[in-house]
């Protein structure tokens, strides 16, 4: 217990080392305070601009725009990891094309996209959706496949429908690959949020837009609360999908998942 | 038993032949000769990406809101849309078939023309102005030869890189000879600013007076360097309804005839300061010319020729790959109904190919 | 708490559940994950009976079969194309037709753009690794072999980790400008953590058997090091370095796309702002096939790795 207490500490002492740091360079005046700004100015400012609401509709507008990507994403997925995994002259048609596919780093689609969508709410969200629909459907894909035999032939031998065999065998099988799958998509999905409306335009609603308006009118502490913003919504996501993750391998019971 | 089967799908069949018939009515009342709506596209937008703009005619009158006074009566509105993006957006509109006119720079009509893009220019927005190489603020940079192999900013895509062609070939230079990056003009201000360029194709008062920026290169209101934008329109849409066309363009035309006054100077960069800009940059960048000049809607000689020209070096500069053809292009005969009707025949000088007065100045 | 299974949730970045993915699709699509049939035979010479002709020549036709097979959908997709462009789905401007693209690759290639700008890309990409992919090696094997460090360090760490990579640009560009410092900066950061993460977990994760041994045989740091730790931590180190290069790579091309003067992104910008979208979709054809060839290269490399480490043993 008192190991426990110890260690904890300890992880605090860089960033509060840091912290002292910084606060002691501009203090002290040996850097560009326009550069790099003192933290009571930081805090001000957030307080501000929280409190002024810009940031906060900003946030709610990502957010939203994240949760429906995200949605659409994940669920198109599923169906699709499902498809390849279950069927496997599917795979043979579609699996080489969608692997090569994958390939094409997530940024490079928006260009297009946004040429064909414009720069509004269709394109970010079609964006977001591409990011979360590789990892979840290569997750279904494997925790599909990771069905053995034995598990089907009990399904058969206990007269499950087509459909009864994929909701109550399959795709509990794969919830743990799927849920894995899920966390890296809320991750990406965050992460291709955020990006798009860097490169898509300081017009448009949303906490990204915020901070690049920010750059562009050279408010660094706007830039510096906003990503302290956008690094705590990401940290959020990965510990409330982490949480998830853990709470669906739980109820799979140990000794099962992907065989390991 | 087995026709039962069937019965979701024939749901589904006559679902969507309701859909397809409901689609259909629409388009088969749309047979009038009035639009719900005109869609204004401004290759621009003011600081932060904000709706509002300066330095044209086209500025001053979505400010004024004359068009949305004129078709009030007609109940058919006026949606304005600013594009940061520029020239380049204003393209990606009009492909998607999402803008009606336009205002809109020389080279990136010339592209969209020459990819196939179907526009009737109106009138033209503006000339003679100067252009403008700014630097950080301390740059030992005094002409565009120190700025060879240097990072050069300028907004791909838009007149901007057109008219800094034009300079750099009088000089015998090319964009090879630089680094060029593209950058908005919001962005090239903090990147000046912050010193991330070496140069910027941009005004400097601004930063001038801000103390982060340095005019490098400036040169002032040359006929053959200046660049030139138009309003256009697209020929569905003046195909459909010349009427409103004609209406538009008087409307316009009245405003730019309220621009040219010289009484109406002042008051017209305080209008344009609400785009962010200041009042000091317009009051530095329009010095130079009378209003008459800068903000004449002509499509004189000088104009045409101009374009001609314009197309040549673009094509020189591998900004399109493809010939663009001027005939059928300009629609003038809007233009001059709006003069006749307005009583401004004359009112306005013609230039002639040279870029010099064709009569006395009045 | 060290229990190797899945249900010990991913702390930093979901690491342990990118080396689930990662690893498994670098097999190749089509296949069993798990089973590579060529291995098997390299390990263990002796065992399964010798090829016959016969089942070289099934396998031979099954291998052309599921290549015919995953052939039908991209040239079906490719008529799709086509077809689009000729009914006028999209305008002409936006949708470009397939021939148009193919034709703007070969002179891209011929007139050296492409080459050019897809060196200073990739150069980049190298440079990143060489600097983020360092620093993470040795940050995750301080973090996992000194309490001390990990004590201090990973609990920022991990914080920082969580970070989305594209957040940390604006900042970047504030203190390094637009130039190859804000690039490299940025890639390398995309790089340190998935790099770090796995390093440290695959220390963390050497059986307490091994150091023991390390022990007896009274080996020095350097020693520990470099005929222990590294060799037994491989497969978690290498797994880290794939998510690393594609982690750099997709900042690679964002950072490309947001404020650069050449390269890769580059390219597609100035297609873009040219009105010339088959120029994008050549730049995107391009980063595909580098996303292709990084991927492939990582997965032999990590087959052989495994094979290595298999017969080590």
């Amino acid at each position: 217990m008192h190991k426990l207490r110890q260690a904890d500490l300890r992880g605090l002492v860089l960033p509060l080392a840091l912290l002292a740091l910084w606060y002691a360079l501009t203090a002290l005046q040996l850097v560009n305070t326009k550069l790099i700004v003192p933290p009571g100015a930081v805090l001000a400012t957030a307080w501000k601009v929280v409190t002024g609401g810009e940031l906060l509709a900003g946030l709610q507008a990502s957010l939203l725009r994240d949760l429906a990507g995200f949605t659409a994403g994940a669920g198109a997925g599923i169906l699709l990891g499902l498809l390849l995994g279950v069927s496997r002259p599917a795979e043979r048609l579609v699996g080489p094309t969608f692997h090569t596919l994958k390939q094409i780093s997530l940024f490079a689609w928006l260009p297009l996209l946004s040429t064909w969508l414009g720069t509004g709410e269709a394109a970010k969200i079609l964006f977001i959706a591409l990011s979360a629909f590789y990892p979840v459907a290569l997750g279904t894909f494997e925790g599909v496949r990771s069905v053995t035999r034995a598990q089907v032939e009990v399904a058969r031998v206990l007269g499950f429908t087509r459909r009864q065999r994929i909701w109550r065998l399959v795709l509990p099988a794969a919830a743990p690959q799927i849920a894995t799958g899920l966390h890296l998509a809320l991750l990406y999905a965050w992460l291709a949020t955020i990006g798009a409306e860097y490169l898509l335009g300081s017009a448009a609603h949303g906490i990204g837009s915020v901070v690049i308006r920010g750059k562009a009118g050279f408010h660094v502490e706007l830039i510096i609360v906003g990503m302290l913003l956008i690094g705590a919504v990401g940290m959020v996501l990965n510990r409330a999908a982490a949480a998830l993750e853990a709470r669906v391998l739980h109820w799979r019971g140990p000794g099962h998942g992907s065989g390991h | 038993m087995t026709l039962a089967r069937f019965k979701p799908f024939a749901a589904l069949l006559g679902l969507a032949a309701a859909a397809t018939l409901a689609l259909a009515l629409p388009s088969a009342a749309q047979a009038q000769d009035k639009p719900k709506i005109i869609r204004i596209s401004y290759s621009g937008a003011g600081t932060g990406g904000r709706p509002i703009t300066g330095g044209t005619i086209i500025s001053t009158a979505h400010q004024q809101g004359v068009l949305e006074k004129e078709f009030a009566r007609d109940g058919i509105k006026i949606q304005w849309t600013f594009n940061p993006g520029a020239g380049p957006a204003t393209n990606e509109q009009l492909a998607n078939g999402l803008a009606d006119f336009a205002h809109h720079g020389d080279l990136p009509i010339i592209i969209g023309r020459s990819t196939g893009l179907r526009t009737k220019i109106l009138f033209s927005y503006t000339r003679f102005g100067s252009s403008y190489i700014t630097g950080p603020i301390d740059s030992q940079a005094k002409s565009l030869e120190d700025l060879k192999g240097k990072r050069l900013a300028v907004f791909k895509g838009t007149a901007s890189q057109l008219a800094l062609g034009r300079i750099l070939k009088k000089h015998g230079l090319t964009e090879r000879d630089f680094k060029t990056v593209s950058m908005d003009g919001d962005t090239l201000r903090a990147a000046i600013a912050t010193k991330d360029v070496d140069a910027g194709f941009i005004a400097p008062f601004d930063l001038q007076a801000r103390g982060v920026g340095k005019l490098i290169y400036e040169t002032g209101p040359d006929p053959d360097l200046t660049s030139q934008g138009v309003f256009w329109v697209s020929e569905d849409f003046e195909r459909k309804y010349p009427d409103i066309v004609q209406r538009v363009v008087t409307t316009l035309i009245k405003v730019a005839a309220w621009s040219s006054d010289e009484r109406n100077r002042e008051a017209q960069y305080k209008l344009w300061a609400n785009s962010g800009t200041s009042y000091y940059e317009y009051q530095k960048t329009f010095a130079d010319t009378p209003l008459k000049w800068r903000l004449s809607p002509l499509l004189d000689d000088y104009f045409v020729d101009n374009l001609k020209k314009s197309i040549v070096q673009a094509k020189e500069f591998k900004l399109i790959r493809r010939d663009v053809d001027v005939n059928g292009w300009l629609a003038p005969q809007y233009l001059n109904a709006a003069l006749k009707e307005l009583k401004l025949e004359g009112y306005w000088p013609e230039f002639n190919a040279a870029g010099k007065p064709k009569l006395a100045q009045k | 708490m060290n229990t190797v299974s899945t249900s010990a949730a991913p702390t930093a970045g979901s690491s342990a559940a990118y080396r689930e993915l990662g690893a498994k699709h670098a097999t190749q699509p089509g296949l069993q994950p798990g089973i590579q049939p060529g291995l098997e035979s390299a390990t263990h010479p002796g065992k399964g009976a010798r090829p016959t002709l016969h089942a070289l020549a099934a396998a031979c036709g099954a291998r052309i079969l599921a290549l015919a097979a995953g052939l039908v959908l991209p040239l079906l997709l490719l008529g799709l194309w086509q077809y689009a462009v000729e009914r006028h789905w999209l305008a002409e401007q936006i949708l470009p037709p397939p021939a148009l693209v193919r034709d703007s690759l070969v002179e891209l290639w011929q007139n050296g753009d492409l080459t050019a700008n897809l060196a200073i890309s990739l150069k980049r990409l190298g440079w990143s690794l060489l600097i983020g992919g360092g620093s993470g090696l040795l940050l995750g094997i301080a973090m996992g072999i000194s309490p001390a460090v990990k004590a201090y360090v990973y609990p920022s760490f991990q914080l920082a980790a969580q970070f989305p990579v594209i957040g940390w640009v604006p900042l970047l560009i504030i203190f390094a400008g637009i130039g190859e410092a804000l690039k490299v900066s940025a890639i390398s950061i995309a790089v340190v953590v998935p790099v770090a993460v796995n390093t440290y977990q695959g220390i963390r994760n050497i059986p307490r058997a091994l150091l023991e041994v390390a022990a007896v045989y009274r080996f020095g740091m350097g020693q520990t090091i470099r005929r222990l730790v590294l060799p037994a931590a491989a497969g978690g180190i290498f797994s880290g370095l794939r998510q690393g290069v594609m982690q750099g790579w997709l900042a690679l091309v964002f950072v490309e796309l947001l404020a650069s003067s050449e390269g890769i992104g580059y390219l597609m910008v100035w297609g873009r702002q040219l009105l010339q979208l088959d120029i994008v979709v050549v730049g995107m054809l391009v980063i595909g096939t580098v996303g292709i060839v990084l991927d492939r290269l990582l997965a032999w490399g990590e087959a052989r790795l495994q094979g290595w480490q298999r017969r080590a043993f």
